[in-house]
């Protein structure tokens, strides 16, 4: 998994202790409907991004920022784009697996605006879709390709699949569940419930705050 | 300021212009042609044909342009809001996604944003200086045909009818097509001279852009070099139009419309500057400028 450099910790937050406006937005725990009807839970947890220089100075991964992922433009609530920001805790799971596409191909992945994580109220988040999971990634140009072809974004799609097995990839086209302007890919519903957080909420709010970096001591201690 | 001119002067002034731009229609094979203009040294408000309705072309964008600073007014956008560089737009008609052509666009430094943000402020920038339909069709789309339809409604400029962003295909087969009429551009173009398009802050930043224009072989064609022209262009293979507010130096502006008409194969020639040199010489001869 990929790791934050120690000095740039990130706080985890349960959508539930956010302030009010903020909780309304992310709407966590609530049950939304995807484009065929399916139904599924929004996220709880999420990264506290501080500043706009914290989005810029922490690397997901060698190549991937968290700033890649939390660009938005005004059809993005304007309170959720305002900092602190907050991106489900997934993400660092869709920028390992990007990292693994992006080292696959051997060029800079570059994901679009709007197309990493997108809050419930989102305009473009309408019916319901993984970007809401932070778990979606819409790729609009690889290297200095702009993906903009059938040839490109299937061939680039079929990579991505055949990288990462959880990877789903939209083919070519106009239809819902295909594009024609970039690749989307994205690794469904997922979302990520930090080892030291506890999800009963009759202890809410939680007692002391957590951080990212607690969740890889164990692993750093098992590593050493 | 100069003396005014007498009615006589004015009446002389008016048939001599009518005849040149009679003659100027026959010269230049238009189909239609329609002019307007309200001059604030003499106040005169001359018009021919100003009712009839011309596809819009790019001065659509105008309106554009006046929906995008009453949602800024509103609060509802800042001239720093990004907005995201997309090719990829929904037809009024049928739903389904369209892309623009690069080649047929007037301008390409939109299209080097793809896949990024533009701030509004640029947007506007380009939508009028270059013509870009990239930057009209996301700004379209960011404050929707409804604010651009109250802004008219708003400002009280009736001849200007808006119903879709550019090249929307299905939206022409079905017959849906911007329009305007000489009298609607001329009334825009003096809201924002008078500095009633809002605020008299939005109206000097629209003015600021509209100065910029680069494409001058319309109106500035047919004026003095020295004269600076606030304007915004509209050109498709039938129809080539201006439409701008004319500034020189020792008296005060003019706004004029020019709006032509013809068939595809004759082309659009210069008929637009022609009728430009015919509205200023007479206005320079009524007033001695």
């Amino acid at each position: 998994m990929s790791e934050l450099p120690s000095e740039q910790t990130l706080k985890i937050v349960d959508a539930f202790d956010l302030p009010e406006t903020i909780r309304f937005l992310l709407r966590p725990g609530e049950m939304v409907k995807d484009a065929a009807g399916r139904r599924h839970r929004l996220p709880r947890y999420f990264y506290e991004i501080p500043s706009y220089e914290d989005a810029m100075a922490i690397r997901l991964t060698g190549n991937f920022r968290l700033n890649e992922f939390i660009r938005v433009d005004l059809r993005e609530a304007e309170p959720l784009r305002e900092y602190p920001r907050y991106v489900p805790c997934a993400v660092r799971i869709t920028a390992f697996y990007l990292q693994r596409i992006r080292d696959e191909i051997g060029s800079t992945l570059h994901i679009s605006v709007n197309g990493g994580y997108r809050s419930p109220a989102h305009e473009r988040n309408h019916p319901a879709s993984p970007h809401m999971w932070g778990t979606a990634v819409d790729i609009y140009r690889v290297g200095t390709s702009l993906l903009q072809t059938e040839e490109q974004i299937n061939r680039y799609g079929m990579i991505a699949e055949r990288v990462a097995d959880e990877m789903t990839a939209f083919p070519f086209g106009q239809e819902p569940g295909s594009t024609d302007d970039h690749l989307h890919l994205d690794l469904g519903y997922l979302f990520l419930v930090p080892r030291e957080v506890s999800e009963d909420r009759m202890e809410m709010p939680q007692e002391t705050p957590r951080f990212a970096w607690e969740e890889r001591r164990g692993k750093d201690r098992r590593t050493s | 300021m100069t003396d005014q001119p007498t009615r006589e002067t004015i009446a002389a002034g008016e048939a001599s212009l009518f005849a040149r731009i009679i003659r100027r229609k026959h010269e230049h094979k238009l189909e239609e042609m329609a002019v307007g203009f309200y001059d604030y040294e003499s106040t005169i408000h001359w018009s021919f044909n100003a009712d009839q309705w011309f596809h819009a072309a790019s001065t659509m964008k105008l309106a554009v342009l006046l929906g995008v600073f009453r949602q800024i007014e509103r609060g509802e956008l800042t001239l720093d809001s990004d907005i995201h560089v997309r090719n990829r737009f929904t037809s009024i008609v049928d739903g389904q996604h369209f892309k623009l052509e690069v080649s047929r666009d007037g301008d390409g430094n939109v299209y080097k944003q793809l896949g990024r943000t533009m701030p509004v402020r640029e947007l506007a920038y380009w939508m009028i200086t270059t013509s870009s339909n990239l930057a009209t069709n996301l700004l379209f789309e960011i404050v929707g045909v409804e604010a651009i339809q109250y802004a008219l409604a708003e400002l009280e400029i009736p001849g200007i009818k808006v119903l879709r962003g550019v090249e929307d295909q299905a939206a022409y087969d079905a017959g849906l097509n911007n329009e305007v009429t000489a009298a609607g551009l001329l009334r825009l173009l003096r809201v924002i001279s008078e500095k009633r398009a809002f605020s008299r802050e939005a109206s000097d930043q629209m003015l600021e852009i509209m100065l910029d224009q680069r494409y001058k072989s319309g109106i500035p064609a047919g004026v003095p070099d020295e004269a600076r022209v606030a304007h915004k262009t509209g050109n498709i293979s039938t129809v080539h139009h201006d439409a701008g507010i004319v500034f020189l130096d020792g008296r005060k502006p003019y706004a004029i419309v020019v709006l032509t008409r013809f068939d595809a194969q004759t082309g659009r020639g210069n008929a637009v500057a022609d009728i430009s040199a015919d509205v200023h010489s007479t206005l320079a001869d009524l007033s001695h400028v």
